[in-house]
């Protein structure tokens, strides 16, 4: 079973540094979805099986499709090239992406010793405990007011988005 | 740091989630395409998620975690439909998306 989550951190890594670097922003859109595949398997590794869920169904099944309707309704935009970008930041992102894993993977790291582990039975019963009913009822008991704003903030941008993207009167 | 021994410790999600948070970095950074900023800002969000999840498990064991990557991932998408809408308007003003090409409020 281990070898699955290799994989999946692998399709993830990989797919990301197509999305980053691929000239096509066609091509980067596309893989950019098994970049948010990976990370779903990822989350059922670490025991979020609704999150899995949640990630396949929105992003996979909802971002993508909204990025890739968005290039075709721009057309001739997938022939910007990175190359005929050369931007000004092209240098110091080349040295942000060098440098700054290491580093980040050092920090985490070290922050995740700091931090009292769990005893090892607790976790993995909270890995293979299912999450959906504690989800739901933690999301109308403690979570009440951040799940009340999000649905005003969904609502809001649902209305916006159409508003934003009305036809010409 | 066993390379095959991910699924145990807290490690792989953590180098992961560096590695795709940089990538997003580069990615807002060297893009002139207004979308291809947009798909920088989804992968250092999905960073993001992959930390909270993996503390959620490794430290808290408790489900914490996962409601602060739930509601991010909500807010994730509520920001891709407003930027796409944008992006059309955008589109739709000056038949071209890129970014540097934004400069209407710039004197």
């Amino acid at each position: 079973m281990k070898w699955i989550l290799l994989v999946a951190e692998l399709l993830t890594v990989g797919s990301a540094l197509i999305v980053a670097i691929n000239p096509n922003i066609l091509y980067s859109a596309v893989f950019l979805l098994f970049s948010f595949l990976g990370v779903a398997v990822m989350y059922l590794f670490a025991g979020a099986d609704f999150l899995a869920g949640v990630q396949v169904v929105v992003y996979v099944g909802g971002v993508t499709i909204l990025i890739l309707f968005a290039i075709m309704l721009t057309q001739w935009l997938y022939r910007l090239k990175l190359k005929d970008i050369g931007s000004k930041f092209v240098v110091p992102g080349v040295v942000l992406a060098l440098g700054l894993v290491p580093f980040l993977h050092r920090g985490l790291t070290e922050l995740g010793k700091m931090v009292q582990a769990a005893p090892p039975e607790k976790m993995a019963e909270f890995a293979g405990s299912p999450k959906t009913a504690l989800i739901g009822k933690a999301l109308l008991t403690n979570y009440l007011l951040p799940f009340e704003a999000i649905t005003i903030l969904l609502l809001g941008a649902l209305v916006g988005a159409v508003w934003l993207a009305r036809p010409k009167a | 740091m066993n390379l095959l021994d991910f699924s145990n410790s807290i490690e792989g999600y953590l180098l992961v989630s560096s590695i795709l948070l940089t990538l997003g970095i580069f990615s807002v950074l060297t893009r002139k395409n207004a979308i291809g900023i947009l798909l920088g800002v989804e992968l250092i969000l999905n960073a993001a998620g992959i930390n909270f999840v993996a503390f959620s498990k490794f430290h808290l064991a408790a489900l914490d975690g996962q409601m602060v990557t739930l509601f991010i991932i909500l807010i994730a998408a509520a920001e891709a439909a407003v930027a796409l809408a944008i992006i059309l308007r955008f589109y739709r003003l000056k038949q071209t998306i890129d970014a540097d090409e934004a400069s209407l409020l710039r004197n």
